[in-house]
């Protein structure tokens, strides 16, 4: 089947089984580096990208879910060269090492303030809990959400 | 809708899509959230046809009207959370369905039909003595969630019926879930319980319905607890009593890499005594 869909901002179309997964399609099919493949079955969070604004893990959704929607990837939050609010968090706090988790981790980061603009530390610890991180320890990602926090 | 191809489809209608579930049957999987569905998929362990999202279908709503609660079987866990006048049970197992992304996506419907170690929501519904509405092409069905489960993955509905709603009709007044899990905020479920409790003007038992999850490929309601617990002034002792007979002897109780079966039964036991004495505070 023929899928068309709104990556970062851009029209694309692809072809897809109806068994193929987003995440499959992202990577193999378009190529795309934001978006990362750890686990395939929903406990890292390295895949997670925004499906009309809302967080979904791209292994565990099929991609003729995306026809018609709207994809955003962490890439896709930057404008014209210039990295968003949070992406510049994230880089203030030392909140990427490696980087295998920062995609997943920023944009549920992003989900999680859209929705909630001031998230107690109970709030943020359960947003992230779906996402791994084997480097920072997790403190940094969270000091990178509290300096975004509203109020605080 | 005349020769249906393999492919991904998405009805926009329930009708449209009971009726390709009736005219495909095992040929089709039905995917509301995917969270389970779509591993059946990676994992080679299902190999559809055709699938058939939920996605369009108008099954995402929570309503509550008089003492009658009604939840579309496509609603995210994340929805209930909207929700200030839900059970306590159910927002406490919604609540502790960790990380945004899977409360986002994982659907009350498709927790129902999850094997442990899911079914968290699926425990609390059962605490509130819910009823599972069934459409199909010949009609509206509703049945009691507790003669739902007829064993491992067999459930009581019929090849061409799709699970529309969850009813709640005249939840307990007390009702509280809770579960353990290996981490503080993820990790599979170990053991759950839940339980409903209506008590009489002499703070009686007068309704009580105990859920266990966890232990068994879905969730169960212990109705030798409460026969011994209805009419019951609720004291520590009595709770200690009803405790001791909450996991019968003849239960196949899962033992994994996780935790063996006599943990899995202790941690029941203590769920459901921290449930009923924290009522009783
Ligand atoms: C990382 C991770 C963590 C998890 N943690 C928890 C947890 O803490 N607690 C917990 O309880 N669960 C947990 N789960 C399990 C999670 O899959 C379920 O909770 C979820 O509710 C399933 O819903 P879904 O909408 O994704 O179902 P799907 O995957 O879409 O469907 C599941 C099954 O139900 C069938 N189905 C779905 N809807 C209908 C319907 N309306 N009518 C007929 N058939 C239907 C599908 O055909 C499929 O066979 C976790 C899962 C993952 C991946
Ligand atoms: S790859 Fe999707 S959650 Fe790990
Ligand atoms: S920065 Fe390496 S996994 Fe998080």
């Amino acid at each position: 089947m023929r899928i068309k869909f709104k990556l970062d901002g851009e029209v694309v179309e692809v072809d897809a089984k109806h068994t193929d997964t987003l995440l499959k399609i992202l990577k193999d099919k378009l190529g795309v580096g934001a978006v990362h493949f750890g686990c395939g079955e929903g406990t890292c969070g390295a895949c997670i990208v925004l499906v009309n604004g809302r967080p979904r893990y791209s292994c565990l959704t099929l991609a003729g879910y995306v026809d018609g929607k709207e994809v955003t990837t962490v890439a896709g939050l930057a404008h014209d060269g210039e990295l968003s609010e949070i992406q510049k968090a994230f880089l203030e706090n030392d909140a990427a090492q490696c980087g295998y988790c920062t995609p997943g981790m920023i944009l549920i980061a992003k989900a999680l303030l859209d929705r909630n603009p001031s998230p107690s530390d109970e709030e943020i610890f359960d947003a992230l809990a779906g996402n791994l991180c084997r480097c920072t320890g997790y403190v940094p990602i969270i000091n990178a959400i509290k300096s975004l926090s509203k109020k605080r | 809708m005349s020769q249906v191809t393999s492919g991904y489809y998405a009805p926009a209608s329930l009708r449209d899509a009971i009726s390709l579930k009736k005219r495909l049957r095992e040929r089709a999987l039905i995917v509301a959230g995917g969270t389970a569905a779509v591993q059946l998929i990676s994992k080679m362990i299902a190999e559809p046809e055709v699938i058939i999202s939920l996605e369009k279908v108008p099954l995402d709503y929570v309503k509550v009207q008089g003492n009658v609660v009604e939840i579309g079987a496509t609603t995210p866990i994340s929805r209930l959370l909207e929700k200030k006048d839900l059970p306590n049970a159910l927002r406490e197992a919604a609540e502790n369905i960790h990380g945004l992304a899977l409360k986002d996506m994982a659907t009350v419907g498709g927790n129902i039909f999850t094997p442990a170690p899911a079914g968290d929501i699926a425990t609390a519904l059962l605490s509130l003595d819910a009823t599972l509405v069934l459409r199909g092409t010949r009609g509206m069905r509703a049945v009691p969630f507790s003669k739902f489960y007829r064993g491992p993955l067999e459930y009581n509905i019929k090849a061409d019926e799709v699970l529309t709603a969850i009813k709640i009709r005249r939840a307990p007044g007390l009702s509280s879930f809770l579960k353990q899990t290996p981490l503080r905020y993820s990790g599979p479920t170990i053991a759950s319980a839940s339980v409903g409790l209506d008590l009489d003007k002499d703070k009686k038992a007068r309704r009580v319905m105990v859920a266990i999850g966890g232990l068994t490929t879905h969730p169960y309601r212990v109705k030798r607890v409460e026969r011994f617990l209805t009419g019951k002034r609720l004291t520590s002792e009595l709770i200690e009593e009803a405790a001791k007979q909450l996991v019968d002897d003849n239960v196949d109780v899962i033992e994994d890499a996780l935790a063996s079966s006599w943990y899995r039964r202790v941690i029941a036991q203590v769920l459901f005594k921290k449930i009923l004495n924290n009522f009783i505070r």
